[in-house]
């Protein structure tokens, strides 16, 4: 009931989850993948029906330790369904490499399969409760050693094929989604990094060309040394999912008929008119739309206010969600497009700007360099290019994009 | 004990108006009014005026706030921080149950309604160590009726709904044990 981690492992995502049969894909694409092994879901059902861990555990762990030869010997035991629970389920990290100290924590993650959490969050979803998890335990990589980070092959807010995303140079990955730091765009990594840079790029291409999409990866880097922990296919909406579907169409990676067949019909977003408009200060656009409300800086003044707000934040947690649902729309000082409030917003459908860094939230005010904006000022944010404006600036709606005009012609 | 009892309603709000800090400590609104003017004489409270304005604890406030929750909390601090820990294995729970809402309006009743067994126990007991904390269990009682009832805007979008009574109830939690958030 246990998988090495390696190309020739043919076992299905139901058995291994999501996350294991994608790492198995990098690795048949000769990508570099941190040595570990996958206890497959079966084990799972096994051991919450009798309690019992699969007996293959201990030879797994002693050949894992071997194959780590010199290299530290600590592993990470995450979860992984079939489906997604993001963050319903126990990992362990840092864990000594031995039988002893790994079986518990592979217990650990399999009992929270049952935590009330989890099965409210498969009610929710609609997830059969008799499903299980798979547990991989894999070498932990140091990020402290380098840095982590989130890589598109193309740019997700406007499909243009050029690699994007986020590296957080002397941290690990969790730093990254966490949204309390303020990441550094991906291009730094070349001038900083330039091997493993290049070693990324190859490895974007190779996943792009294997999933025929755009596609995006976590990745860590230790001692100029590049690894790649989870990857994700697709995932791209609007004016960009129709930019990169045509695009692909044309270089005949994908057929017309699959271009039209991926990109489901959507509104374009409204532009900020600029010329002539106060620019108070510009951030990263983290959910294209464009929202006019009231400063409110607190999730609480968000919900008390009448009329349409803006939540100007540091940064949001889930203590904030009352407020981000009141808004109109929401900016940040820190944090990036994988932040807490950029996917908040963006499952929520609202139009959001994030690490706008010169940026300050005080008590009842926030200072945009040597502006003052009391609580309750009209501001309007501009979720596609990042722009924060005084007032109710002109709005430019359905400039024409050649991208989404081919493809409507050809699934006329 | 009104004293403490509006400071910390106060305090655990952030900002609000008298009408907000009535309903959170089942006082009549003109004690309320009356109460936050001795503690606006006193230093302890201060009114900003506007559309978005409301009473605040000033730094003094504050200050005396965390002194008398601080002597309250002294004897029973074991099971207080007991029911904390309770109260955070449920709270990411209520999120996920929030966030659902919010985001896919999907039915909740069922999935609040098993929650809520789950929190009335642990406020229950949190009542009977500090009984100041009994008025979170009738007002997340009242909202989860609410809810029950029909009246969905008690989950999450109203001043007096669960999410927001029990954002309070977690303000309240880290201020009584001292906790920095």
């Amino acid at each position: 009931m246990i998988h090495p981690l390696a190309p020739g492992v043919t076992a299905s995502a139901d058995v291994l989850g999501a996350k294991a049969h994608g790492l198995i894909s990098l690795l048949r694409l000769g990508l570099p993948v941190p040595p570990g092994f996958v206890i497959g879901t079966p084990a799972c059902r096994a051991y919450l029906r009798d309690g019992r861990l699969p007996a293959d555990l201990g030879p797994a762990v002693r050949e894992l330790a071997a194959a780590l030869g010199d290299r530290p010997r600590s592993v990470s035991v995450r979860s992984g369904g079939p489906v997604s629970m993001p963050g319903m389920m126990d990992t362990v990290l840092d864990v000594p490499l031995t039988l002893s100290r790994v079986a518990p924590a592979v217990e650990a993650v399999f009992s929270s399969w049952h935590t009330p959490r989890a099965r409210t969050y498969r009610e929710l979803h609609g997830i059969p409760h008799d499903l299980g998890t798979a547990v991989t335990v894999q070498a932990m990589v140091f990020g402290e050693r380098g840095g982590s980070g989130v890589a598109f092959s193309r740019d997700p807010n406007t499909g243009e094929p050029v690699p994007f995303g986020e590296v957080l140079f002397g941290h690990r990955g969790d730093d990254v989604v966490s949204g309390r730091s303020v990441t550094t765009p991906l291009r730094e990594l070349a001038g900083r990094e330039p091997a493993v840079w290049a070693e990324l790029l190859a490895a974007l291409d190779r996943v792009e060309a294997h999933y025929r999409d755009a596609c995006s990866v976590e990745f860590t880097f230790e001692s100029g040394r590049l690894w790649l922990l989870q990857v994700r296919p697709g995932g791209f909406v609007g004016r960009a999912a129709a930019r990169v579907a045509v695009e692909l169409a044309d270089a005949g990676v994908i057929s017309r008929r699959e271009a039209v067949r991926r990109v489901p019909a959507f509104t374009e977003a409204p532009r900020i008119d600029t010329a002539g408009a106060e620019v108070l200060t510009r951030g990263l656009g983290a959910c294209p739309g464009v929202a006019t409300g009231r400063v409110a800086t607190t999730a609480d003044a968000a919900v008390r206010m009448d009329g349409p707000v803006i939540l100007v934040r540091p940064h949001t947690s889930p203590l904030d969600l009352h407020g981000l649902a009141a808004s109109a729309g929401v900016l940040t000082s820190t944090g990036g497009p994988a932040s807490h409030a950029a996917i908040v917003a963006r499952a929520m459908g609202k139009p959001a700007v994030v690490a706008a860094t010169d940026l300050t939230v005080e008590a009842s005010h926030v200072r945009a360099g040597d502006r003052v904006l009391p609580e309750g000022t009209l501001i309007t944010i501009d979720g596609t290019g990042g722009e924060v404006v005084l007032g109710s600036p002109p709005v430019l709606t359905n400039e024409p994009d050649p991208y989404v005009r081919r493809l409507l012609e050809w699934g006329a | 004990m009104t004293d403490l009892l509006v400071l910390h309603a106060l305090r655990c709000m952030g900002s609000t108006v008298v009408g907000r800090v009535a309903a959170a400590t089942g006082l009549p609104e003109s004690t309320v009014e009356s109460e936050l003017i001795d503690l606006a004489v006193a230093g302890l409270v201060t009114h900003t005026s506007g559309d978005f304005g409301g009473w605040s604890l000033t730094e003094a406030g504050k200050a005396e706030d965390d002194a008398l929750v601080a002597s309250e909390v002294d004897d029973v601090r074991a099971a207080v921080t007991r029911c904390y820990k309770g109260f955070l294995v449920l709270n990411p729970e209520l999120l996920d149950i929030c966030a659902a809402w919010q985001t896919r309006f999907v039915d909740v009743l069922g999935v609040l309604t098993d929650f809520h067994g789950r929190a009335d126990a642990v406020l229950a007991d949190l009542s009977a160590a500090l009984p100041r904390f009994a008025r979170y269990r009738t007002r997340l009682g009242y909202a989860f009726d609410r809810v029950a009832a029909g009246h969905t805007a008690y989950l999450t979008d109203n001043l007096e709904s669960y999410h927001v009574v029990w954002f309070q109830l977690h303000e309240d939690l880290l201020a009584t044990l001292g906790i920095p958030r």
